[in-house]
């Protein structure tokens, strides 16, 4: 029997080959789509879980409100985690700490390496996380100071084997040589850290430091398996308390108590270690965060655009379905009973959901690449395990199959047979409406879409193109330290070009990857005041270079000497120092008790993303550069470029000539907006084209049941224009419904997504306009084609059936 | 009635097309009917004259061969002139009725003043005057479905002359309804024809030719014979 079922299957798909067409591919985009989502979310969900104690493995991070704003910082003070084992050993099993070492320069013989990325980190790091060594023992590895475990990626690049246990690796500039004790598996993708090398934190004098106001260090702990996070978190505070207290005096001035009762709050807290990726928000991030907001809304996406595929599957059968009446009665009539012919239409229902399933797979295998693109992953199909991937696809087509055929399938065998053979059905209004209701839904959610696509792309524009208060085009970052000694003299050439304006020596730039150099002040006045501010180490070509705006008195220059305790603030710092008028001269102070007098305040200039609001900054003159930002006019970058990095490779280096764009470096910031962005607008489009295929399904459908109708009314009179703009306008009817039930929805979602930007566009009505407008024209001409051909029928025939 | 011709066929081709057979519906048929005329159409099934039918009702193309509709060449009409001729001098009953389940009585009479453009005041006035005329006023606001078959080929001959057509094009108007509902029919389109409204129907009751003028017997897409009927006083 089944076979006959998938035998009168396979001739239905090819009898209504174009239907048949349109509803695999929408099934099988929805589910491609939904497939891809999946994947994406599953890979951001699976951050840090390959550790066997995820669950109990936190991060201590250090939280404050204080004036000038909030203190979110990833990493601790150096005791932190000795102490919390020593004084919480009831609830911390394990600690260990993590200090960033940056890129040094790795020598192999006479080859010099700068890509790889060295951390710090006590011994017991790898007690509490999974990362497993190919060579070497991981109770003893770090226990010695200058001892290195490598991963096996380096290994091989630099040794070309992995067994490298005892070999050196020394590092240039630096006396100490490091041994390998060990080479570890490669940290997995899905990690929130990422380092090339680990040395033993012995070798940092700073490690043994008491001191509780300084802090560098990640600090990570493994809790017993009966501690509850927030318990621990009470007795840290009190811990936090405890120590901090009695340094507080020397380091700020006032005692702890006084700091606390003037509205300031700082403390430890614990962050589980699989919150890291997604929940976090705080400065010295080890890595690029995700956003668990996005997943939400991909989530969300991915869930709609299955759902629109499945109901454009029931709208497709329906229609269809429909020219199969007499089929249905003449089974029914020859004995069929409503079992049989449930049976029948859910086969044919779960077999086209299996071709649209195949094809979907087809279509992720094929978009991966794109869409890693878009996304800034590396999923792979290979990441999926066969045993768990296919049971679960052939349990999902079965599960789509069913609930997408279930609707057709009782529709068409409900059906008394004698009425369908005498071609006296009333086609049930109910199913009409509960169809145009689908068809509402479809596309109230390709409205949405359409509407937050608009106003991310408008938010996205409005950063490309706000004042920002300093200026990012023709600035050229040059790394400059590799030159060592000879920096000041590559400067020197440069500025011989008349194509450059200015030259400055500074690593701090308002755009990019953001310094987060705090620095608390207090004015002269109000010792009590502190302000927290970030520090911006210039010099005196910075404000120029950058195209910044003096507000009130002068930068700082040469030509007045020793400008070195001087500082040049911005507006915001003299706001939050309580400062109106007569600022310049007025003097403040900083931790170390040095005081700095201001010579001049600079226009507020945008230094963090647009998410957050500007800052106090202060800007205090120094020496220190490692970049030269050069300033040029409007002028051919390439020949430019060449010159400054023929100058550049005049000078011995051991690292090849790197430079960036500022402009680049300001885009780069926005890279997760950029791509949700992009992403939005593919979703959109493909939710759009998939609602289509539904609306084009039941125009078929509508069209075909009102045939007699639009027969009566041609002959009485209608011409092809009244007919067809009869037919468009019930379906335009449909599409305005749904545009006036998502608008306020849409318009929710959005409002809360821009919240995050504390600058930000103002929704306006045109934004609705355009997606409403977009949503009718395109309905439209779905639609319209169908309407015209019903329109243009000859008559005779529609009146013939009867 | 007048001597003037207000429909004048010649030569008149029609063929159906398959995609192998070509089968001839129409065989080089030449009639013609005079305004005020009453006439009736009559042949076995699959002669012809429905295609007839339609074709003078400009709802089919012709092959080959002229039409002249008060002497005016309408062979070649596209869609639109089709249309508009249609709406302003042509007006269809059918066997089966083919009024719009969704529309009341009123709304199905009223649809061909719709598509005219009147106003909606002289819609209302000329739909209640028609609705009258048939005697179904009482059931304006009824929906086919609650309706008998008499009543509903009433509405249907209403709709047919709500816009005082000049043709009304008849296809077996009794063919659904009993003899006492199918006099009523029969009656009526010969009050319109009284009034000066040339009638053209196919009919398969010689019952009902008699009603008419002339009676055109056709078989296999030609006219056999032609014969004036001996007309039965309602």
């Amino acid at each position: 029997m089944i076979k006959s079922y998938i035998k009168i299957a396979v001739r239905n798909l090819k009898r209504n080959i174009a239907i048949s067409l349109i509803n695999i591919c929408g099934l099988a985009l929805g589910i491609a789509t939904c497939l891809l989502i999946s994947l994406y979310i599953t890979d951001e969900l699976s951050y840090d879980r390959f550790n066997n104690h995820a669950d109990r493995i936190v991060r201590v991070v250090f939280k404050g409100k204080v004036k000038g704003g909030d203190l979110k910082e990833a990493h601790v003070m150096p005791p932190v985690a000795s102490t919390m084992k020593a004084e919480l050993s009831s609830d911390v099993e394990e600690t260990a700490r993590l200090r960033i070492g940056g890129a040094p320069l790795f020598m192999v013989g006479d080859k010099v390496f700068h890509d790889e990325h060295l951390a710090y980190v006590d011994a017991a790091f790898f007690r509490i996380f999974t990362l497993p060594l190919l060579k070497g023992d991981h109770l003893t590895a770090l226990t010695q100071p200058n001892t290195a475990i490598i991963t096996e990626a380096m290994a091989r690049k630099y040794f070309n084997t992995i067994d490298v246990i005892g070999r050196e690796l020394p590092i240039k500039g630096n006396e100490s040589i490091l041994k390998i004790t060990g080479v570890m598996q490669d940290i997995p993708k899905n990690s929130h850290f990422n380092f090339d090398v680990f040395t033993s934190i012995e070798a940092l004098e700073d490690a043994k430091s008491t001191s509780w106001m300084t802090s560098e260090y990640y600090t990570y702990a493994l809790l017993k398996k009966d501690a509850a996070i927030r318990q621990v978190e009470t007795k840290l505070a009190t811990l936090f308390d405890k120590h901090v207290g009695p340094q507080f005096m020397a380091g700020f001035g006032m005692s702890y108590e006084d700091y606390k009762k003037t509205g300031n709050k700082i403390g430890l807290y614990l962050q589980p270690l699989t919150d890291i990726h997604l929940h976090s928000d705080f400065v010295y991030d080890l890595s690029p965060s995700g956003n668990i907001k996005y997943l939400y809304i991909f989530g969300v996406i991915g869930l709609f655009m299955l759902l629109i595929a499945t109901i454009n599957f029931m709208n497709l059968s329906t229609a269809s379905g429909s020219r199969r009446f007499k089929e249905v009665g003449v089974r029914k009539v020859l004995g069929a009973g409503k079992q049989k012919l449930l049976v029948q239409f859910f086969t044919e229902g779960i077999l086209i959901t299996y071709i649209a399933l195949l094809l979907a797979v087809c279509i992720v295998v094929v978009a991966l690449p794109l869409f890693n693109h878009f996304s800034g992953k590396s999923l792979g199909i290979t990441q999926l395990s066969a045993f768990t991937t296919i049971p679960f696809l052939i349990g999902f087509g079965l599960l789509i199959g069913l609930f997408s055929s279930s609707y057709p399938t009782l529709y068409l065998s409900s059906f008394n047979p004698l009425s369908i053979l005498r071609n006296k059905l009333n086609l049930s209004e109910k199913g009409l409406s509960l169809r145009s209701g689908l068809v509402v839904f479809q596309f109230m959610i390709s409205v949405g879409l359409i509407f937050c696509t608009v106003v991310v792309s408008r938010q996205l524009d409005y950063m490309r193109h706000i004042k920002l208060g300093y200026d990012k085009e023709n600035v050229i970052i040059v790394q400059s330290w590799p030159l060592g000694a000879n920096e000041k003299a590559f400067a020197e050439r440069l500025a011989q070009d008349s194509r450059i304006m200015h030259i400055s020596h500074s690593s701090y730039l308002p755009a990019g990857a953001t310094n987060n150099n705090n620095f608390f002040i207090y004015p002269k006045e109000n010792p009590n005041q502190w302000v927290k501010t970030l520090r911006y180490d210039v010099d005196d070509q910075y404000i120029p270079a950058m195209g910044m705006k003096i507000k009130e008195g002068r930068n700082f220059s040469k030509a007045y000497g020793n400008d070195s305790l001087s500082v040049v603030i911005n507006e915001t710092a003299a706001k939050n120092l309580g400062w109106k008028d007569n600022i310049l001269g007025r003097t403040l102070t900083n931790k170390d008790n040095k005081v700095l007098q201001v010579i001049g305040v600079v226009e507020d200039f945008h230094f963090k993303p647009l998410h957050e609001t500007i800052a106090p900054l202060v800007m205090v003159l120094s020496d220190q550069a490692g970049n030269l930002i050069i300033k040029t006019k409007a002028t051919n970058m390439e020949e430019l470029l060449a010159t400054v990095k023929k100058h550049y490779q005049a000078f011995p280096s051991d690292l090849p000539f790197d430079y960036s764009f500022l402009d680049e470096r300001y885009n780069q910031t926005y890279q997760s907006e950029l791509k949700t962005g992009q992403l939005l607008t593919i979703f959109a489009t493909l939710t759009i084209f998939v609602a289509c295929l539904g609306l084009l399904g039941l125009a078929i459908f509508t069209t075909h049941q009102r045939k007699k109708e639009i027969g009566i009314r041609k002959v009485i009179g209608a011409s092809v224009p009244d007919i067809a703009r009869m037919l468009s306008f019930e379906f335009i009817r449909l599409v305005v419904i749904s545009i006036i039930i998502a608008s306020p929805i849409a318009w929710w979602m959005m409002n809360m997504w821009l919240q995050d930007f504390a600058y930000r566009i103002d929704i306006k009505w045109w934004m609705f306009a355009i997606a409403g407008i977009l949503a009718i024209v395109i309905a439209l001409l779905t639609v319209s084609s169908q309407a015209i051909r019903a329109a243009l029928a000859n008559p005779v025939h529609s009146l013939k059936d009867e | 009635m007048s001597t003037k011709n207000m429909i004048k066929i010649s030569n008149l081709q029609k063929y159906y097309r398959t995609e192998e057979v070509e089968t001839v519906a129409l065989n080089n048929l030449n009639i013609h009917v005079k305004e005020g005329e009453f006439v009736a159409v009559m042949g076995p099934s699959g002669c012809g004259k429905s295609t007839l039918l339609n074709i003078i009702g400009l709802l089919d193309d012709l092959d080959e061969g002229s039409y002249l509709f008060n002497d005016i060449e309408v062979a070649k009409f596209k869609e639109r002139g089709r249309s508009d001729l249609r709406k302003h001098n042509i007006g269809f009953v059918f066997q089966s009725f083919n009024l719009i389940d969704e529309l009341t009585v009123f709304e199905n009479v009223e649809l061909p003043l719709v598509y005219t453009n009147v106003p909606a005041a002289e819609r209302k006035r000329r739909v209640e005057e028609v609705l009258e005329k048939v005697q179904i006023m009482h059931r304006r606001n009824h929906f086919p479905q609650q309706l008998s078959g008499g009543q509903q080929q009433r509405v249907a001959v209403a709709r047919a002359v709500v816009n005082n057509p000049k043709l009304i094009l008849a296809d077996e108007p009794t063919g659904n309804l009993d003899s006492n509902n199918g006099n009523e029919v029969m009656q009526l389109l010969t009050e319109l024809n009284e009034a000066g409204t040339t009638i053209v129907m196919v009919t398969h009751s010689e019952h009902d030719a008699k009603f008419s003028d002339r009676v055109i017997r056709m078989l296999d897409g030609q006219v056999i014979m032609e014969t004036s009927a001996l007309k039965q006083n309602g």
